[in-house]
C-alpha cells in the first residue's frame, strides 16, 4: 500500500504543467497588442486662448512679461522691468533665458502669464522649446503672439 | 547484428523528449505585461498623423478628445482628410484660412447636431488638437490657431512628443 501511493506521488511531481492552452493564448493577445501598441508619448500644452470675437482684457492687467524670439536674441521685457537681451549665439542661452524669466517671476509672485512674441518665420520648435523654459521658470500660461 | 542494432534504435526512438517552455513562457509573460501596461495611460490617446514630425517637449498634458488639424509638408488636414495646402494658406492678407474654416464650421454643425440629437446641447467644448511640423513656420502656425479660434474652437492644444 505504501509502496503504490508513493510511486504515485512521484509521478504527480514528475508531470508537466500543460502549458499549451497559455502559449495559445500568448500568441494570440501579444501579436494583437503589439499592433495596436503606442510607442510615442504624444502630450499637449494647452493654450486656452479666447475667441476671437472675445475683448482682449487680459492684455492690461499684470507685468504684462513677453519674451521676443529673433534669430539673434531672446528679449525679456515686461512693465516695471529693464529688457534683458541674450543672444542666442552665447554661451547656454536657455540657461540665462530661465534665469532672466525665473527672476521676472520671482518679482511678481501672482503672475504666471507671459507671451511668446515670435517672427513670421520662427519656427515651430524654437516656440516649444522657449515655452518649456517659460513653464519650468514658473510661467505656465504661455500665449503667442506675432511681431508687430 | 543488424537486427540487434535496429531494436537500441528503436528503443532510443522510443524515449520521450519535452520541448523547455520555461523560458520562452518567461519572455511572453514579461512582454504580454509590458504591453498591457503600455494601455494603462490616462485620457485621451492621439497617434500622430503620419508624416509629422512633432517638436519634443517636457509637458505632460494629457490629450483630450478633440478634433485634429495637422500641419505638414505642404498639408493641411482636419482629421485625416487634405483641406488645403500651405502655399495657399499663407498667401494674401486674410489670416483666415477659407477652406479650413469652411471644414471646422461643417465639423462644428455636425458635433451639435449629434449633441443635440443626444439631447446634450452643451457637449460641445470646441476643442481642438494641432499637430504641426517642427519646421513650420510661426505665420502659418498663427493662421492655423486664428481659424480655429474663428471658428468656434477656442480650446486650443498643440500635440508634442513628451520626453522627460
Amino acid at each position: 500500500m505504501r509502496h503504490t501511493r508513493r510511486r504515485s506521488l512521484r509521478e504527480l511531481i514528475a508531470e508537466d504543467l500543460d502549458t499549451m492552452p497559455l502559449m495559445n493564448l500568448f500568441v494570440a493577445l501579444i501579436p494583437m497588442l503589439l499592433i495596436s501598441a503606442v510607442f510615442l508619448n504624444v502630450t499637449v500644452i494647452d493654450m486656452d486662448g479666447p475667441a476671437a470675437d472675445a475683448p482682449d482684457a487680459a492684455a492690461d492687467a499684470g507685468p504684462g512679461l513677453e519674451i521676443a524670439v529673433t534669430g539673434e536674441a531672446y528679449t525679456v521685457r515686461g512693465r516695471g522691468l529693464p529688457p534683458v537681451r541674450i543672444a542666442r549665439a552665447g554661451e547656454e542661452p536657455q540657461k540665462l533665458l530661465a534665469a532672466a524669466l525665473a527672476e521676472a517671476a520671482g518679482r511678481h509672485p501672482g503672475n504666471h502669464e507671459v507671451t511668446v512674441v515670435s517672427l513670421p518665420d520662427t519656427r515651430y520648435d524654437e516656440i516649444i522649446a522657449v515655452m518649456d523654459i517659460a513653464r519650468g521658470a514658473g510661467l505656465p500660461g504661455v500665449a503667442l503672439r506675432g511681431a508687430r | 547484428m543488424r537486427m540487434r542494432h535496429g531494436r537500441r534504435r528503436t528503443k532510443a526512438g522510443r524515449r520521450q523528449t519535452t520541448l523547455r517552455m520555461t523560458s520562452m513562457m518567461d519572455i511572453l509573460t514579461v512582454l504580454l505585461l509590458f504591453l498591457l501596461k503600455s494601455f494603462v495611460v490616462e485620457g485621451e490617446v492621439i497617434t500622430p498623423v503620419p508624416g509629422v514630425d512633432l517638436p519634443e517637449s517636457t509637458s505632460d498634458g494629457r490629450p483630450a478628445d478633440s478634433v485634429v488639424v495637422a500641419v505638414f509638408d505642404d498639408t493641411i488636414m482636419l482629421d485625416g482628410q487634405a483641406v488645403g495646402t500651405i502655399a495657399d494658406a499663407l498667401a494674401g492678407a486674410d489670416p483666415v484660412i477659407a477652406p479650413l474654416a469652411v471644414r471646422l464650421d461643417e465639423t462644428r454643425a455636425r458635433g451639435a447636431e449629434i449633441s443635440r440629437r443626444r439631447g446634450d446641447e452643451d457637449a460641445f467644448r470646441g476643442r481642438v488638437s494641432i499637430q504641426g511640423d517642427r519646421a513650420i513656420p510661426f505665420a502659418l502656425l498663427e493662421r492655423v490657431m486664428f481659424t480655429c479660434s474663428h471658428s468656434g474652437y477656442a480650446d486650443i492644444s498643440l500635440a508634442v512628443i513628451g520626453v522627460s
